[in-house]
């Protein structure tokens, strides 16, 4: 029953006295449609009350417009988190904003002289109900969150309801007790619309932002330089507003746009257990590969002689690569005679490692800046970037007991011999000495 | 009484640095910027400035994740670009911006150049932009070798073997300085851990450290001297710094963010190169083909392919030493050769950053 005096009755006579009110008071005292500015008996808290005030006021107001004109878009947008977090706080912050602004409104009324004088109960209850209005709305902010999200299906239906002449108040019966003050005290407001210094919302001066300006003729120069002094610093505060309120508002399209996606670069990263095994097992494969380096360099620092290869795997047409004394990269050949060519792979150009493919001059290529290597002698072609020839290594044969057979040194003496048939199954070793 | 040369010492300090003109009043309301046919001139710093912020955040968010061990920087890098959370965008936008700042200081150094921006009394000015010119250089060539992969890797070995090369042209003693200066630099026989080590540290700590007090000075001595004339003749329009010019600055950091954020959010920085380049570093292999420096080393990369290597040397140093003592060599210098040169040096520069590659093919084309 008291629901429906509330959610029926009064939203009626509420509209009735918006329509009817407004209406016969434009008729009889048009000139009364004014906010009743006093600004002339005081401006420096006006300032702080207002300006909070009607920018957040505004913004509060066009969002719930928008959620109940527009429901189906709205909630399509609010079903984004970003933008559902985005709504609500810029709504939060702007209904603190109306807070404050109206706190300090019921202030300056009460401490002021001048302004005492002409304060009207009406005035003073204007601001209290919009008090009770904000309060409550941050009310049900702050404890029901996401409003954004749910009002527009939970309330609509009601307004809509109230609106076509077919209320139902059913939906309104579960609702939290400041959801409901919220609503009613709304419909106090609208009431109370025609009869207080509100209307001055509908006197909104949109002729103001086209009219072309006043121009004032003034009868002393000096006033007149004055005067375009003043309007010159005006004109640069006008752009200045209106540049900040764009880049304001560009900055806060780019936040929107951008910030959320270096918030989650931060938080813990959600992998699925396949995920984490290959992650982890190329890890493991990297940390092997360098282990491996790792004991090829203590093998050079700690033995005499290195195993290069088994005879048998070389090849006269594909070098193989293995590293020398200094960790350096080097290739290992077969020349006709099934005896071991180890030359150097770092390019004396430029140190880029030289490919390990002969071609049919017997020559491999430095990929980097086009150099040909004889394999046999190390000299580079006429006319590469390289000018010095790969240097050659000294190496040793072992037979499969470990017994020496044949040695060279870098500069081509051989000791000892080999059989061919040994060849084949000997074991190709780089030695310390010539390193 | 004061001897002679500190007076004359310390008069030539206070035209460089008037700090008496640091007031609200000359820095803020009375600023102006001049309105002429080069006005966007004045625009490059500044954008320049918005792409060293980019580094600096972006950077530091990579920090989180980044790992600078030859076995897992690679894979860091890959965990960033694949796994986490817009580690893609993090990434690219650090590449790609890191590319914008190079250029905008390119067009910033030559713009001041042809506006003769670098006159007395703004010598300290042109000073401190060529050394954060240097730097952002030393940026590009530490940060380039971090992923650890192939064509990092072999890169930075072809660069520092040609430090080394300069040593056949020096005389005597001093011919074994290069190479140890590489040494220095590798911190081992070749490029390995050591060297890794060694780059995150000056890329990560010690560069951007002596960037902040060059940027420093370099900004202050902006602010002391204003906005240089730019022209022969005093533009007849001037806007003010705070808020119109300001206002315009902001806005062009706006577009140019959004651009850069697009273009890292939809391209890669590394679909201009065949794939295979970005594989991990393999030491045991040969070096792949189409081992090339980033496009801003282009400029001194194909004059190294193309000519005997004293020559590309010769022009370094001088070239070098040129930008750092423009001030005085051009002292007497008028506003239009001073655009010639600069012109000539942009044609330079745009021809062998776009073309470079055909003109090596031209001449060296097929090979041996």
């Amino acid at each position: 029953m008291f629901d429906l005096l509330i959610f029926v009755a009064l939203p009626y006579v509420a509209l009735l006295s918006l329509v009817v009110g407004s209406w016969v008071r434009y008729r009889t005292h048009a000139f009364s449609y004014s906010s009743l500015s006093t600004q002339f008996l005081e401006d420096r808290w006006l300032l702080w009350a207002s300006a909070p005030w009607h920018a957040g006021i505004i913004v509060v107001l066009l969002g719930h417009l928008a959620a109940f004109a527009v429901p189906g878009w709205w909630t399509a947008f609010m079903a984004t988190p970003a933008f559902l977090t985005v709504v609500e706080s810029v709504g939060l912050l702007c209904g603190w904003m109306c807070l404050g602004g109206l706190v300090i409104f019921l202030v300056r009324r009460f401490v002021n002289a001048r302004l005492q004088a002409v304060t009207t109960l009406a005035d003073v209850l204007v601001v209290l109900v919009l008090m009770a209005q904000v309060g409550t709305g941050l009310a049900v902010a702050v404890n029901h969150r996401w409003g954004a999200a749910w009002a527009p299906g939970a309330l609509g239906p009601y307004l809509h309801g109230v609106l076509t002449l077919r209320p139902d108040v059913s939906v309104l019966t579960d609702m939290p007790p400041f959801v409901k003050l919220h609503i009613a005290s709304a419909w106090v407001l609208l009431a109370m619309f025609p009869f207080t210094r509100l209307v001055h919302v509908l006197s909104l001066p949109l002729r103001y932002i086209t009219r072309a300006p006043q121009r004032v003729v003034w009868t002393s120069s000096r006033a007149s330089v004055r005067f375009e002094e003043r309007a010159a610093t005006d004109n640069e505060r006008r752009l200045f507003l209106r540049a900040a309120l764009s880049a304001g508002a560009g900055v806060a399209l780019l936040s929107m746009g951008t910030l959320d996606k270096f918030f989650k670069y931060f938080l813990k990263q959600d992998l699925t257990e396949d995920e984490q095994a290959h992650l982890l097992s190329a890890k493991l494969r990297r940390l092997k590969q360098t282990a491996e380096e790792r004991e090829l360099e203590l093998e050079r620092m700690s033995r005499d002689a290195i195993l290069v290869a088994p005879m048998a795997e070389l090849s006269t047409t594909r070098g193989k690569y293995f590293i020398d004394y200094q960790m350096r990269p080097a290739l290992a050949f077969k020349d006709a005679e099934g005896l071991p060519i180890v030359i150097s792979a770092k390019c004396t150009h430029l140190g880029c490692t030289v490919g390990q493919d002969v071609d049919a001059q017997g020559r491999i290529l430095c990929p980097c800046h086009v150099s040909y290597f004889d394999i046999k002698t190390g000299q580079p072609n006429l006319g590469a970037p390289a000018k010095e020839a790969l240097p050659r290594l000294g190496w040793a044969l072992k037979d499969g007991n470990g017994k020496v057979l044949l040695v060279q040194d870098p500069s081509g003496g051989r000791e000892g011999s080999a059989e061919p048939g040994q060849l084949a199954t000997s074991l190709l070793y780089i030695l310390k000495r010539y390193a | 009484m004061r001897p002679d040369w500190l007076r004359r010492g310390l008069d030539y300090l206070s035209e460089r640095l008037p700090v008496q003109k640091m007031s609200f009043e000359s820095l803020v309301t009375k600023k102006v910027v001049p309105v002429h046919r080069m006005s966007w001139a004045y625009y490059m710093g500044g954008l320049a400035l918005l792409f060293f912020l980019i580094q600096l955040v972006t950077g530091v968010f990579l920090l989180f994740y980044y790992q600078p061990t030859v076995s897992d920087a690679h894979a860091s890098v890959e965990y960033i670009t694949y796994y986490v959370n817009s580690g893609f965008l993090v990434r690219n936008l650090h590449t790609w911006s890191s590319s914008c700042m190079i250029l905008c200081l390119m067009v910033h150094a030559l713009t001041t150049f042809a506006m003769k921006a670098f006159a007395r009394p703004r010598e300290v000015t042109w000073l401190t932009g060529s050394m954060l010119l240097a730097l952002t250089f030393a940026f590009g060539f530490t940060g380039y070798l971090l992923p650890w992969h192939q064509i990092a890797v072999n890169a930075t070995k072809v660069v520092l073997q040609s430090i080394e090369e300069a040593g056949r042209y020096l005389p005597g003693a001093l011919s074994g300085l290069p190479t140890y200066v590489k040494e220095i630099i590798q911190g081992e026989a070749s490029v390995g851990q050591a060297t890794l080590s060694r780059f995150y540290a000056l890329h990560v700590v010690i560069l951007p450290l002596l960037f902040f007090g060059v940027l420093g000075l370099h900004l202050l001595c902006v602010q002391l001297h204003g906005m240089s004339q730019g022209t022969d003749t005093p533009a007849r329009r001037s806007e003010k710094f705070f808020p119109i010019f300001m206002l315009k600055d902001f806005w062009l950091w706006g577009v140019a963010f959004l651009v850069v954020f697009v273009l890292a959010y939809c391209l890669p920085f590394e679909s201009f190169y065949p794939y295979p380049l970005f594989e991990p570093y393999d030491s045991l292999g040969s070096t792949p083909d189409g081992i090339k420096p980033e496009w801003y080393f282009y400029f001194i990369y194909y004059p190294l392919e193309l000519l005997p290597f004293w020559v590309v040397m010769l022009g370094q140093t001088l070239g070098g030493a040129a930008l750092f003592m423009t001030p005085w060599i051009f002292k007497n210098t008028s506003r239009k050769v001073l655009g010639i040169i600069a012109t000539l040096v942009s044609a330079y520069l745009i021809v062998i950053t776009i073309f470079g590659h055909d003109i090596y093919e031209m001449f060296k084309g097929g090979g041996a």
